[in-house]
C-alpha cells in the first residue's frame, strides 16, 4: 500500500456538500465574537452611513453645476459655492474612510486575536488522547493561515456590507424625487445582480471549503514527509511520497480550476448588469424626448447625467460586496476548522469538588483499572497492583502491552473507565489536576526540550526555582559537569539556534528537569533503546540516583534498570502476568525468565560488556 | 530570562536580503508557465482588452451627452444603444476569459513547482532535515507557495488591470482635451510622491507584522510540540502567559500597519479632489467658452475617478509582489539545492534478501 494512500483517498472522497446551513451557522458564530466589541460596530455603522451620504454628494453637486452654473442661462457665481461643498464633502469623506477603515480594523485584530485565545486554551486543555493522533503542523495552521482567512474577512466585512446597503438606499433617495419612473428603471437589474450573487456563492462556496481541506491535509502530508525524511529514505519510499504528492495536488488544481471557472461567470457579471442599466435609463430619456411637445430642458439633460453618474458609483460597492462573499467563502472554511477544535469539549477536567492535595508519603495502589483509547476495546484489563512509598517498579512488557497507557494514567493524562487509582488513599479524581500533576515527576518517552536557555529547561518543572536546586536536580540526573563544561553553562540555549545535544543528553536534562520540583512520585518511560553503552551507564546512573527515595514506575528497556528495581510488572495484553522481585519472578518460571534470558543474558550483556571494556 | 524562544530563525528569514534580482525569477517563473503559454497569451491579452473596453464606458457617455441628448438628434440612440451593450458585453467576456485562463495558469505553475520542490526533499542530503530546519523547510511548499498562488491568482491581474487602466484613461484624457488633461494630471507627481512616501512607512509596517506572525507561529509550533511536558508539569498558564504576549506583539504591530496602511488613503482622496476642483473650474470656464463640451466635462471627471482608484491600488499590490517574490526565491532555493549522494534507480538498486 503506497503511504499516500489515505491521503489520495480522502481527497477523492471530497464531495461538493451544500454549506449553505453550515456557512450561516459559522456566521452566527462568528456574530458572538463581535459582541464584546459592540461600540465598534456602532461607531462603524454610524461611519458608515456618513461615509455614503458624503460619497454621494459629488455627482449632485456636479449636476447642480450643470445646470446652475453652465445653464443656460449661466451664472458663474455660484460655482464657487458648489465647489466648496464638493471640497468639504471630499474632506468629510475622506476622514470618515479612514476613522472607519481604523476601527474596522481594530475591530478585527480584537476579535481574532479572542478567537485564537480561545483555541490556544481549548488546546492547552486536551487530552493525550487527542495529541496523539494530532499533528502539530496543522493545529498550528489553523490558529495561523485559517485565521488569516478569517481575519481578511473581517478587516471589512462589516464596512462593505454597510456601504453597499447605505450608498443604494441614499442614491435611490435622491434620485426618487427627481424621476420615479427613470429610478425603477435603473433598478430594476438590481434582483437580478442579487440572484447573480447568491449563485455565485452557493456554487462555489463548497468547492472552495473542498479545496481549503485538501490544503490542510497536504500541510500535515508535507510535514511528515520532511520529519521522517530519514524513514522514508530507508525504506526507498520517495516515489511513493511524490507520485501521491502529485495526485493530489492535481486533485487541488481541477478544483481550483473549477472555482475559477465558475468566478469568471459569476463576478464580473454584476457591474456588467449594472452598466446595462445605465443603457435602460438612455432608451427611456430618449423616449421620453422623443414625446412631441416635450421641450428639452438643460434640467433634463442634467438628470439623465446625473443618473448615469450615480448608477457608474454603485459599481464599486457591488463590485466590494461581491468580493467581500469571495472571502467569506475562504474565512468560513478556515472558520469551520478553527471552531472543529475549539468546541470539542474537553476529556479530562476537574471534578467540582476537587481540592489542592499534598503528597506526603507516595503511596501507590490500582484497584481494578480499566481503560482504553476507544470504548470497548480496552487497552488495560482490571489491572490491580500497590506500590509502598519510596518503592521502584520497572514495568515490562511488548509493544501495545499497555505499558506507557498504565504509567500516563497516574497523572491523568488519561482518565481511566472503571476501577480506582489512589495516592496516599485519595483517588486521583479528588486532586485537582494542577494540583496532581505538580507534584508527579514525569520523564516522557520522547525527550522534548523547549528552545530557551539549558537552565529555563530544567526550571519548567518548577518555575521560580532557585539556582541551587537547579543544580541539584542536575547533579541528580548526572548532567551537571556536562553542563558545567558548555560556553555558557546554564545559560546555553539549546534548540534551533543553540547547542545540539545528543539524545541521551537530552533525556538526562529532561530527567533533571522532573526532579527539579522534588516530587514524592515519579514515572518514568525509558525507551531509548539506541544508544551507546557510555551514554546507556551514564543515563542508568541519573535514573538510580533520581529513583532513590521516591515511588517511581518505570518503563523499562535494559536490564540494568530493571536490576535496580525492587519490583518488576509483567504486562501482557493489557493484564498484568507477573508482579513481583527479580528472584522471585526467576524462581516463577514465567514469562519473565523468558525474556530474561533470551532478552538480557543473551543478547545484551556480551554487547555491553564488549563496548565497555573498549 | 529570554522571552523570544525559537523565534530567531524565522526572524533572521523575514530580514535576510534578496539576492536573486526579479528579472531573473520572473523568467524562471515564465519558463514553468510554458507549458500553458496559451492560457497566459489568451489570459494577458484579455486582461488588457478588459481594462480597456471597461474605460471606454464614460467616453460613451460623452458620446451620448454630446452627439445625442444636447442636440436632440434621438435616432442616434439606434446606433449607440447597440455599441454600448456590445462595449459591456466585450468587457463581461474578457474580465471572463482572463479570471477563467489566468487561474488556469496560476494553479498549475505553483502545482509544478510544488511538485518540483517534492521531487527534490526526497534526494536532497538528510542534513537539510536536521532539528529546527524542518520548520523552515515545511514553511516553503507550503506557506511561500500559498503567498505566490495568491499572488498569481488576484495580485498579478490587479497589476496588469491597474497598468492598463491608469495608460487608458490618459490616453483618452489626452485625446479629448489636451489643456484639461495636462491641469488635471497636475497633481499626479504629488500623488506619487506621497504615495511612494507613505508606501515606504506602509511595507516597513507590513514587515513588522510579518516578523511578528513568524513568531506567533513557531511560538504555536513548540507549545504544541511540547504540550504533553507542559500538560504533565501543569505549566499550561505560564507558556499561555508567553502565547498570550507574543500573540500581543503581533495584534500591535499589525493595528499599527492597519494605521500606516490606511492613513493615506485621504491624502489620495484629498488629490483627487483637488485634481476635481481644477477640472471643474477651468472645465466649466471651457466650456462656457465653447473650447469643451458637456459631454467631454462629465467623462473628465470619470476618468480622472479611473485613473487614480488603480494607482492606489498599485502601491498596495507592491507589497504583495514583494513577498511573492521573495517567496518564489525560496521556493527555487529548495529547487535548486545541489543534491550530494546521488542513489541508483529503484529499479536498478539491489534487494535484499
Amino acid at each position: 500500500m503506497s503511504i499516500a494512500k489515505p491521503l489520495v483517498d480522502y481527497a477523492k472522497s471530497l464531495r461538493p456538500q451544500k454549506g449553505f446551513t453550515q456557512s450561516f451557522s459559522a456566521f452566527k458564530k462568528l456574530m458572538k465574537y463581535h459582541r464584546r466589541y459592540y461600540w465598534f460596530v456602532m461607531a462603524i455603522v454610524i461611519l458608515a452611513v456618513i461615509r455614503s451620504i458624503l460619497f454621494s454628494v459629488e455627482p449632485l453637486y456636479t449636476t447642480f453645476i450643470i445646470v446652475n452654473v453652465i445653464g443656460p442661462p449661466s451664472n458663474l457665481s455660484l460655482l464657487w459655492g458648489y465647489l466648496l461643498v464638493i471640497i468639504l464633502a471630499g474632506i468629510g469623506y475622506a476622514i470618515s474612510n479612514f476613522v472607519l477603515i481604523f476601527v474596522h480594523g481594530v475591530m478585527s485584530q480584537y476579535i481574532v486575536r479572542d478567537i485564537r485565545t480561545e483555541y490556544y486554551r481549548s488546546l492547552q486543555g486536551k487530552s493525550f488522547s487527542f495529541y496523539d493522533s494530532a499533528a502539530v503542523g496543522d493545529l498550528t495552521s489553523r490558529a495561523t493561515v485559517d485565521l488569516q482567512l478569517v481575519d481578511m474577512f473581517l478587516r471589512t466585512w462589516l464596512g462593505t456590507v454597510l456601504n453597499a446597503v447605505f450608498t443604494t438606499i441614499i442614491i435611490i433617495a435622491i434620485i426618487l424625487p427627481i424621476s420615479p419612473i427613470m429610478t425603477l428603471i435603473s433598478m430594476a437589474t438590481m434582483p437580478l445582480i442579487f440572484y447573480f450573487t447568491t449563485r455565485l456563492w452557493i456554487e462555489t462556496m463548497p468547492l472552495f471549503r473542498n479545496m481549503q481541506l485538501i490544503m490542510g491535509r497536504l500541510t500535515s502530508y508535507i510535514q511528515q514527509n520532511i520529519v521522517g525524511m530519514k524513514t522514508i529514505r530507508i525504506f526507498r519510499r520517495e516515489k511513493d511520497v511524490v507520485d501521491g504528492f502529485k495526485e493530489v495536488e492535481s486533485i487541488y488544481v481541477n478544483t481550483a480550476i473549477s472555482a475559477g471557472k465558475i468566478q469568471s461567470i459569476y463576478m464580473p457579471l454584476g457591474p456588467a448588469i449594472l452598466t446595462l442599466g445605465i443603457a435602460l435609463v438612455y432608451v427611456y430619456a430618449g423616449y421620453t424626448l422623443g414625446i412631441p411637445g416635450s421641450a428639452l430642458a438643460v434640467a433634463q439633460v442634467g438628470d439623465i447625467i446625473l443618473f448615469a453618474r450615480y448608477m457608474m458609483r454603485l459599481t464599486f460597492p457591488i463590485r466590494d460586496v461581491s468580493q467581500t462573499l469571495g472571502t467569506w467563502i475562504a474565512a468560513y472554511a478556515g472558520l469551520e476548522r478553527v471552531l472543529e477544535i475549539t468546541d470539542a469539549p474537553r476529556n479530562v477536567e476537574d471534578l467540582p469538588n476537587a481540592k489542592d492535595i499534598k503528597i506526603e508519603k507516595g503511596k501507590l495502589e490500582l484497584e481494578n483499572v480499566t481503560f482504553g483509547y476507544v470504548k470497548d476495546r480496552p487497552v488495560l484489563k482490571s489491572v490491580t497492583f500497590m506500590v509502598q512509598p519510596g518503592e521502584k517498579i520497572a514495568i515490562l512488557g511488548a509493544t501495545g502491552s499497555g505499558k506507557s497507557s498504565l504509567i500516563y494514567l497516574i497523572p491523568r493524562f488519561y482518565d481511566i473507565q472503571t476501577g480506582s487509582i489512589r495516592i496516599d488513599g485519595t483517588d486521583i479524581r479528588d486532586f485537582k489536576l494542577v494540583s496532581l500533576r505538580k507534584q508527579i515527576g514525569v520523564v516522557l518517552q520522547d525527550v522534548f526540550l523547549f528552545s530557551g536557555t539549558i537552565r529555563e529547561n530544567i526550571a519548567f518543572g518548577k518555575p521560580g526555582a532557585s539556582m541551587d536546586e537547579i543544580v541539584q536536580a542536575a547533579k541528580s540526573a548526572r548532567i551537571h559537569e556536562f553542563i558545567e563544561s558548555l560556553p555558557c553553562g546554564y545559560d546555553t540555549p539549546v534548540g534551533e539556534r543553540g547547542v545540539t545535544l545528543s539524545g541521551g543528553q537530552k533525556q538526562r536534562v529532561t530527567i533533571a528537569r522532573a526532579l527539579v520540583g522534588n516530587p514524592r512520585i515519579l514515572i518514568m518511560d525509558d525507551s531509548l533503546s539506541f544508544v551507546d553503552a557510555k551514554t546507556e551507564r551514564e543515563i542508568q546512573s541519573a535514573i538510580e540516583e533520581a529513583t532513590k527515595t521516591r515511588t517511581t514506575l518505570i518503563i523499562a528497556q535494559r536490564f540494568s534498570t530493571i536490576k535496580t528495581a525492587e519490583k518488576i510488572l509483567v504486562l501482557e495484553n493489557g493484564s498484568i502476568a507477573e508482579f513481583g522481585t527479580h528472584n522471585e519472578l526467576i524462581a516463577k518460571n514465567g514469562v519473565y525468565k523468558k525474556v530474561y534470558e533470551t532478552q538480557f543474558v543473551q543478547k545484551a550483556s556480551p554487547i555491553l560488556e564488549e563496548a565497555g571494556g573498549a | 530570562m529570554s522571552s523570544s524562544y525559537g523565534t530567531f530563525s524565522t526572524k533572521q528569514e523575514e530580514r535576510r536580503k534578496r539576492t536573486v534580482p526579479d528579472r531573473v525569477l520572473i523568467r524562471r517563473v515564465y519558463k514553468y508557465a510554458q507549458a500553458h503559454r496559451r492560457n497566459l497569451i489568451i489570459g494577458v491579452s484579455a486582461t488588457i482588452t478588459g481594462a480597456l473596453t471597461g474605460l471606454a464606458s464614460p467616453y460613451m457617455h460623452a458620446i451620448a451627452i454630446d452627439r445625442i441628448i444636447t442636440p436632440k438628434n434621438l435616432s442616434g440612440f439606434i446606433w449607440w444603444i447597440p455599441l454600448f451593450a456590445a462595449i459591456i458585453l466585450g468587457n463581461y467576456l474578457f474580465q471572463y476569459i482572463q479570471t477563467y485562463q489566468m487561474r488556469v495558469v496560476g494553479e498549475n505553475v505553483v502545482a509544478k513547482m510544488r511538485d518540483d520542490m517534492m521531487e527534490k526533499l526526497q534526494v536532497i542530503s538528510l542534513r537539510y532535515f536536521s532539528e529546527g530546519e524542518a520548520g523552515r523547510i515545511i514553511s516553503r511548499p507550503t506557506n511561500d507557495a500559498n503567498t505566490v498562488r495568491i499572488f498569481l491568482r488576484l495580485g498579478l491581474t490587479s497589476i496588469l488591470v491597474d497598468i492598463s487602466s491608469i495608460l487608458g484613461a490618459f490616453a483618452i484624457m489626452f485625446y479629448l482635451d489636451l489643456r484639461l488633461s495636462l491641469l488635471a494630471i497636475t497633481v499626479l507627481p504629488i500623488a506619487i510622491l506621497l504615495v511612494w512616501f507613505l508606501g515606504k512607512h506602509s511595507r516597513a509596517a507590513y514587515r513588522r507584522t510579518l516578523i511578528t506572525t513568524s513568531g506567533l507561529t513557531a511560538r504555536m509550533q513548540e507549545d504544541l510540540a511540547g504540550i504533553k511536558v507542559t500538560q504533565a508539569y501543569a505549566q499550561e498558564k505560564e507558556t499561555e502567559k508567553k502565547f498570550l504576549k507574543s500573540q500581543d506583539e503581533n495584534v500591535k504591530a499589525t493595528i499599527r500597519a492597519i494605521l500606516i496602511g490606511s492613513s493615506y488613503t485621504p491624502f489620495v482622496i484629498g488629490l483627487r479632489l483637488i485634481g476635481t476642483m481644477i477640472i471643474l473650474f477651468y472645465g466649466v470656464n471651457a466650456l462656457l467658452t465653447g473650447t469643451i463640451t458637456l459631454g467631454v466635462l462629465v467623462a473628465f471627471t470619470e476618468y480622472q475617478f479611473a485613473y487614480f482608484m488603480p494607482l492606489v491600488d498599485l502601491v498596495t499590490m507592491y507589497d504583495q509582489y514583494q513577498s511573492a517574490m521573495s517567496a518564489i526565491e525560496r521556493m527555487f532555493d529548495v529547487i535548486d539545492t545541489k543534491v550530494e549522494i546521488q542513489d541508483p534507480p529503484l529499479e536498478r538498486s539491489i534487494t535484499l534478501q
